[in-house]
């Protein structure tokens, strides 16, 4: 399938802010610009008919992370207002040209994009279980919830003390001492 | 239009993955800037979110909301998508401890420059 005019603008839009977020100097520009990257991201995801990973993207990608980020330099140091953009690295721009070149060559053996003959569309066994027995098994109209909190229901348990690991750790590396008495 | 052209226009949005993994890989690799490092895990990250979403996309489907049972229409699997909507999740945990230890090094070094703290730990 050839692109739409919807997936061309998409597509110029999430390269440029990428390329804005590497290019700029001024941290607080770039943490901007990856927001608005995260937003035109969230709504590629849903062009491509995944309406619950673009809301959660939309939501910690766009929200949460840029948050978190300007806490960050809110609470350290906001480099880099002398010049506007970084100056180019070459050694590193080899190497990465050089990798994205590997990436871009294996790309043309891929299926194409929303093709019939995928993979995943001509072994269909597993994917049409769930789509198929998703409501009768669990109750849920939505085959991603379902799948998430109810097939998989332990692994989102094991995501969740994987959230609460990371929260710990936060705290312990900013001696924040909730539980200690003085 | 020449071959290479059309097998790259029909496979677009796995190009776009290449080029932003390209972008991500540069800044962690090249930045001095430890904030900016932690954007570009990001972005690599978002890129890679890409790559399953397209790669479950099926023209002319539906968003897997079956409503009651999924034998009236076609549906885009929604596997890629559980693991997609998992990986966002652990993502932010890992960004969230990054910038707590960057909050720490700054309060103990003063600098967020890759080149500077190195000067100042071969200092110590």
């Amino acid at each position: 399938m050839s692109p739409g005019a919807i997936e061309l603008v998409l597509f110029a839009f999430v390269l440029l802010t990428a390329l804005a977020t590497a290019a700029f100097r001024d941290v607080l520009a770039a943490i901007i610009v990856f927001a608005a990257y995260s937003l035109g991201m969230a709504i590629y995801y849903a062009v491509l008919l995944a309406p619950d990973v673009a809301m959660t993207e939309a939501a910690i990608g766009a929200g949460v992370t840029t948050l978190l980020l300007l806490l960050t330099i809110a609470k350290t140091v906001r480099p880099g207002r002398d010049e506007i953009f970084e100056s180019i690295h070459w050694s590193g721009l080899l190497v990465v040209g050089a990798f994205t070149t590997v990436i871009l060559v294996t790309v043309t053996s891929f299926p194409e994009i929303g093709a019939s003959d995928a993979p995943i569309v001509s072994n269909p066994e597993v994917s049409q279980y769930y789509i198929e027995e998703a409501y009768h098994d669990t109750g849920v109209e939505n085959a991603v919830t379902a799948v998430l909190a109810g097939y998989r229901g332990f692994d989102t348990f094991g995501e969740a003390v994987v959230v609460f690991a990371a929260g710990v750790a936060t705290m312990v590396v900013l001696h924040t001492e909730v539980f200690t008495r003085d | 239009m020449t071959p290479l052209v059309d097998v790259l226009t029909s496979r677009y949005a796995y190009v776009l993955f290449a080029l932003l993994l390209g972008i991500g890989l540069y800044m962690i690799v090249s930045s001095q800037n430890l904030v900016k490092k932690v954007i570009g895990l990001n972005l690599f990250q978002t890129a890679l979110f890409l790559f399953f979403i397209a790669s479950a996309y099926l023209a002319g489907g539906q968003a897997p909301i079956v409503h009651h049972g999924g034998k009236e229409a076609t549906y885009v699997s929604p596997l890629p998508q559980v693991i997609v909507l998992t990986a966002i999740v652990v993502g932010i945990a890992v960004t969230a401890v990054a910038l707590a230890l960057l909050v720490r090094i700054y309060a103990e070094y003063g600098t967020l420059e890759e080149d500077v703290l190195r000067e100042v730990r071969s200092d110590d």
